[in-house]
């Protein structure tokens, strides 16, 4: 099992604003120091017109990262393909493999706000035919390694019938994400029964390395802050389907009840029970003060990272 | 005028890199670069994190691409360079006046960029706008070259060199500058301190 990091949204929230000079300047510093940790890969993240710039455009800022560093990979988690024009997205990824030698992964969603639809003239109601398209049109013009974002079994099955791979939200239990696990390698297995390698599965997880039970609090607060801003995002759209608001405090609670907080050992012994090939720990909040992150990426790089290592399946 | 350096033609990477860090360190105004349709700003961006100073001049392809994705993309690029973005559009006319729009920090249709370009507003061009030259290897040629686009008032010229980036500053930036350029110390220059070609 590889350690990835993310999401890197390159925001400037209300909770904590900056420049955004300061946040793409950060992006190639942080991309270097998980290098420099034997981290596997860095997952960037995707949104438009929101307050707080949430990065609406990844392939330039995969680039900038992947043109600072030498080995690390560069991922996006996700790429929202229904918004975007999947030729160009096929070209820029078969630029950025080009130049990084291989490694550059797009991970590629459906997206979900309203508004990011209307702005781009999409009818979001054919969210699933745009993607279903674009993954189309990516097969025929990249051999980008591609990972697919969802969040039901049958997002899975479908990404698995295609032979590509899952990267699996973060607040998933564990019986929900083996579920979703199966669903994604049975079909993939009866769609090409003569392939023995099956397509990698990503699993996103809230996590943190802490000593002591205070900075296990700490920890769990920025969780819950994390989704505070993420949820921000459903409140400025309406028809998403999910009532953020009213379920503020107990979607918080499931939040945190489901991150992964305590010593390298004993985050080493929950993901001993995922069959993944990767765990993108999520430490890309914007309440952690940047020493706190310089540490976690260290931490994740050289405690956690030798412990998983034979752990689940090596890409 | 300001001299904008050609890389759009030089076909790997690693010299497309190493041809805008010597523009970098020699004072050239700008490097022109491009990408496959959809791959423009990724190789901005490249180019972007070899250098600090010069400008990025990234001749897009606007054709069967949303302005607003095309925009996002941009302002993107404009926060990596720092400020250093410079736009050459081919594509419909009416999605240059939205692109510009939205790179200056209006709203379209509703939709206003986030996050911003870094800059106030981002230059947009049509490539009708901006001329382009090879400059010989002779520097007297080179001279009046230089010479017949400035005094034509044009505030850009696109130049393709393949000889040394230091040589082409020397003889070329000031000139291009200023009707003044004393091509006297540049020639003595040449003498006290030769550029290895």
């Amino acid at each position: 099992m590889d350690m990835g990091i993310g999401l890197w949204c390159l925001q400037s929230t209300a909770t904590n604003p900056r420049s955004f000079g300061q946040a793409y300047q950060e992006l190639a510093e942080d991309a270097r120091m998980a290098e420099d940790n034997g981290i596997h890969s860095l997952w960037l993240s995707e949104h438009h017109a929101y307050y707080d710039g949430y990065c609406p455009a990844l392939m330039p800022a995969a680039a900038a990262a992947l043109a600072a560093t030498e080995s690390i990979q560069i991922g996006t988690g996700v790429l929202l393909l229904p918004l975007h024009e999947p030729h160009r997205v096929a070209n820029a990824a078969n630029l950025l493999n080009e130049q990084s030698s291989g490694r550059f992964h797009l991970g590629v969603g459906m997206g979900y706000r309203p508004i990011e639809f209307e702005i781009k003239q999409r009818d979001m109601s054919q969210r699933l035919k745009l993607m279903n398209a674009g993954l189309d049109a990516l097969h025929s013009t990249t051999q980008t390694p591609t990972w697919v974002g969802i969040s039901s079994e049958k997002a899975a099955e479908r990404a698995g019938r295609r032979g590509l791979g899952l990267f699996i939200s973060g607040a998933f239990s564990k019986d929900v994400v083996n579920t979703l696990i199966r669903a994604h390698r049975t079909a993939w297995e009866k769609s090409d029964p003569n392939q023995d390698t099956p397509p990698p599965v990503g699993l996103l997880r809230n996590l943190w390395i802490v000593d002591s039970p205070a900075e296990r609090r700490q920890a769990l607060n920025w969780v819950r802050s994390s989704y505070l801003v993420y949820a921000g995002l459903g409140w400025g759209a309406d028809n998403t389907g999910v009532d953020f608001v009213s379920q503020i405090e107990t979607s918080m609670d499931e939040v945190e009840k489901s991150a992964t907080v305590g010593s390298a050992e004993e985050i080493a012994a929950e993901l001993d029970g995922y069959d993944v090939d990767l765990v993108v720990c999520r430490i890309g909040y914007d309440q952690p003060p940047r020493t706190a992150l310089t540490e976690v990426i260290e931490r994740i790089g050289r405690e956690l990272a030798p412990l998983v290592k034979d752990s689940g399946v090596k890409l | 005028m300001r001299l904008l350096l050609d890389l759009r033609n030089v076909s790997e990477l690693a010299d497309r890199e190493q041809l805008a860090r010597e523009a970098d360190e020699h004072g050239i105004w700008g490097v022109v670069v491009t990408g496959p349709r959809g791959g423009e700003c990724v190789e901005a961006s490249a180019i972007a994190t070899a250098t600090h100073h010069v400008s990025i001049v990234v001749d897009v392809d606007g054709n069967d691409v949303h302005p607003t994705t095309l925009a996002e993309e941009i302002s993107v690029l404009d926060q990596i360079t720092k400020r250093r973005t410079m736009i050459i559009f081919r594509g419909p006319s009416r999605s240059r006046t939205s692109l510009a729009a939205l790179l200056g920090g209006l709203p379209v249709e509703g939709v206003i960029l986030s996050p911003p370009p870094a800059q106030a507003s981002i230059p947009v061009y049509s490539p009708e706008e901006i001329p382009e030259t090879n400059l010989p290897e002779d520097l007297t040629q080179l001279a009046a070259i230089v010479d017949e686009y400035r005094d034509s008032q044009a505030a850009f010229l696109i130049v393709s060199w393949e000889r040394s980036i230091k040589q082409l500053a020397r003889h070329a930036v000031g000139r291009a500058a200023s009707t003044d350029f004393p091509q006297m110390v540049a020639d003595m220059a040449d003498q006290i301190d030769p550029i290895d070609q």
